[in-house]
């Protein structure tokens, strides 16, 4: 059985009078462990989807199955709950914490919420969280502000994997780093994907990083699925146009091995 | 450090908050060096200034100390003006948070409350308020408060509005948090600012109110107030006008004092976040 299985979402929005599909009729799925790549142009639906998945947005149809239970029929406290599971990281590590926030009460905030931790328990396993993911335990006291745009996303990282999830949704996390930093932020995402068999679902129009890191890749365009499959097939030899047209504006696509 | 030293280079700033500190000064030493009933008589009446030197201000028309009044009357006005502020200011962010934050049906309920609080005038609606419950410390500063909850509402609303699609909200909601936290916790804060920002002038317009109030005989009778006082003095205006200047110019002087002290504050905060 699959982690998450998603049938015919579709989500319309209204821009000037008309209304336009950003997601039309998307049907997917992960398994356990894996990751699943979605690339396509700008405006294709990628974050759309991202926020359907996590439903922090509501589709106007479609089916979103999630550890084999209807995720879109759960409600208030028991949808809260269940969030636990299912972890996001955005791309702008800055604009994705609480300005005021301390590094600490980034990862105080989920051990509080679905009851992971005592309190009196919690700063050991903010330490332990903030070493899982490569950074010094005194950087708890730090304002997220203080801390550079890599340090920023592997805080992100560690608040995404604080409540065990299943599944990571990772919107164009490692675009905005600079690309050694980058590395080392997929270095560690495979690391915690081989260790506690997390899922992603890896967004980016980076075809030279999906194809290093994902198993599958479903290629998007105008809200559509244009071409899906093993993301090193898919890109080595694309058969849809839009695919075509992505792996030849990419740079330096070969070479790179996962 | 570096922004109290660019509030120290704005000579506005400065002397708002040295009056300021005067009158706070005031306030906190009435009962030490004014001990006893302001209002109790205290020698001959309508004694001229500067006549007596152990009544330095001079008396009214029942022989009160004018300066003794003046200094329990900062003590009203400050307090009045501070408190009706402060629950103007928290009954707006509160109420314009849950409106921007919740949106839709809440939104809209919110926004026709709060339009129709404003579309009354804010000092009738302080008039009519007193009238019906009538003049005591506490009611005075409600009064004053429901006029002026509408401003800094509006202002929370449309801060909290643009925070709400901000990626940490919706990080907030992606790690579980309940909603009522997220609007409390991560929104309000952040929303905070553009309103405080009102409050210097709030705080001066709470004072006039109050000041208004008492010089219709709507202040709580208990209390010496520069608006009573302004009021008393009008009866002799002609022979005895220090009686109404006198607490005028204390007036005057606060309202300015609180309102280049707050731009102060403001402008110096202001200019640091725009070098960010
Ligand atoms: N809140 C919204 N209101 C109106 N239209 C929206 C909204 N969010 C997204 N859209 C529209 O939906 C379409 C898909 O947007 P989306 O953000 O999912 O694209 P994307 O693939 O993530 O693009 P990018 O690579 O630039 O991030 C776009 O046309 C966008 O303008
Ligand atoms: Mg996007």
């Amino acid at each position: 059985m699959s982690l998450l299985a998603v049938s015919n979402l579709t989500k319309r929005y209204r821009r000037g009078g008309k209304s336009i599909a950003a997601v039309d009729d998307v049907s997917f799925h992960i398994d356990p462990g894996e990751t699943l790549a979605l690339a396509g142009p700008s405006g294709s639906g990628k974050s759309t989807i991202a926020r359907l998945v996590l439903r922090l947005v509501e589709p106007d149809a479609g089916r979103i199955e999630f550890e084999g239970d209807d995720f879109l029929a759960l409600r208030a406290a028991a949808l809260r709950a269940r969030r636990a599971r299912l972890q996001m990281v955005f791309q702008d590590p800055l604009a994705a914490f609480n300005p005021r926030a301390t590094v600490a009460r980034v990862l105080d905030d989920p051990l509080r919420i679905h009851g992971i931790a005592s309190r009196s328990e919690r700063p050991r396993r903010i330490a332990a969280l903030l070493e899982r993911v490569g950074l010094a335990a005194e950087l708890a006291s730090r304002a997220i502000h203080e801390i550079s745009g890599g340090q920023r996303q592997r805080v992100a990282i560690a608040r995404a994997v604080a409540t065990k999830p299943t599944l990571i949704v990772l919107d164009e996390a490692v675009s905005a780093l600079d690309v050694s930093v980058r590395g080392q932020i997929l270095e560690l995402l495979l690391d915690l994907q081989r260790q506690e068999r997390i899922a992603y679902l890896f967004i980016s129009h980076d075809l030279g990083v999906v194809r290093a890191v994902a198993h599958r890749v479903i290629l998007l365009d105008a809200g559509q699925i244009a071409e899906s499959g093993d993301a090193r097939a898919v890109i080595d030899a694309p058969r849809s146009a839009i695919g075509k047209a992505l792996v030849a504006a990419a740079p330096r696509l070969h070479g790179t091995r996962r | 450090m570096s922004r109290f030293r660019r509030f120290l280079r704005t000579p506005e700033a400065v002397a708002g908050a040295i009056i300021l500190a005067a009158l706070i000064a005031m306030a906190l030493s009435a009962s030490l060096l004014f001990p006893g009933d302001p209002q109790a008589i205290a020698g001959p009446a309508l004694l001229p200034p500067f006549q007596d030197w152990s009544l330095p201000l001079g008396t009214d028309r029942l022989g009160r100390d004018v300066l003794a009044e003046l200094f329990h009357g900062a003590r009203t006005s400050l307090a009045v003006g501070l408190a009706a502020a402060a629950a103007a200011l928290a009954v707006g962010s509160v109420v314009g948070t849950l409106a921007g934050f919740a949106g839709g049906f809440i939104d809209e309920v919110l926004m026709r409350i709060t339009d129709a609080f404003q579309t009354v005038p804010s000092f009738l609606l302080a008039l009519a308020f007193v009238s019906v419950v009538g003049p005591s410390l506490g009611i005075v500063v409600i009064a004053i408060a429901l006029g002026t909850w509408t401003g800094p509402a509006r202002v929370a609303r449309a801060e909290v509005l643009s925070i709400r699609e901000r990626d940490y909200v919706a990080s907030a909601r992606a790690i579980g948090m309940h909603p009522l936290a997220i609007a409390f916790r991560e929104v309000l804060p952040n929303a905070l600012p553009p309103v405080l920002a009102m409050s210097s002038v709030i705080v001066a317009a709470a004072i006039l109110t109050e000041a208004a109030l008492s010089f219709l005989g709507l202040g709580d009778p208990n209390r010496v107030t520069w608006g009573g006082m302004i009021a008393e003095g009008r009866t002799v205006l002609r022979t005895a006008p220090f009686l109404s200047i006198v607490p005028g110019i204390a007036l005057v002087l606060t309202v300015l004092g609180v309102y280049l002290a707050g731009e102060g504050i403001v402008e110096t905060t202001a200019v640091r976040r725009g070098l960010q």
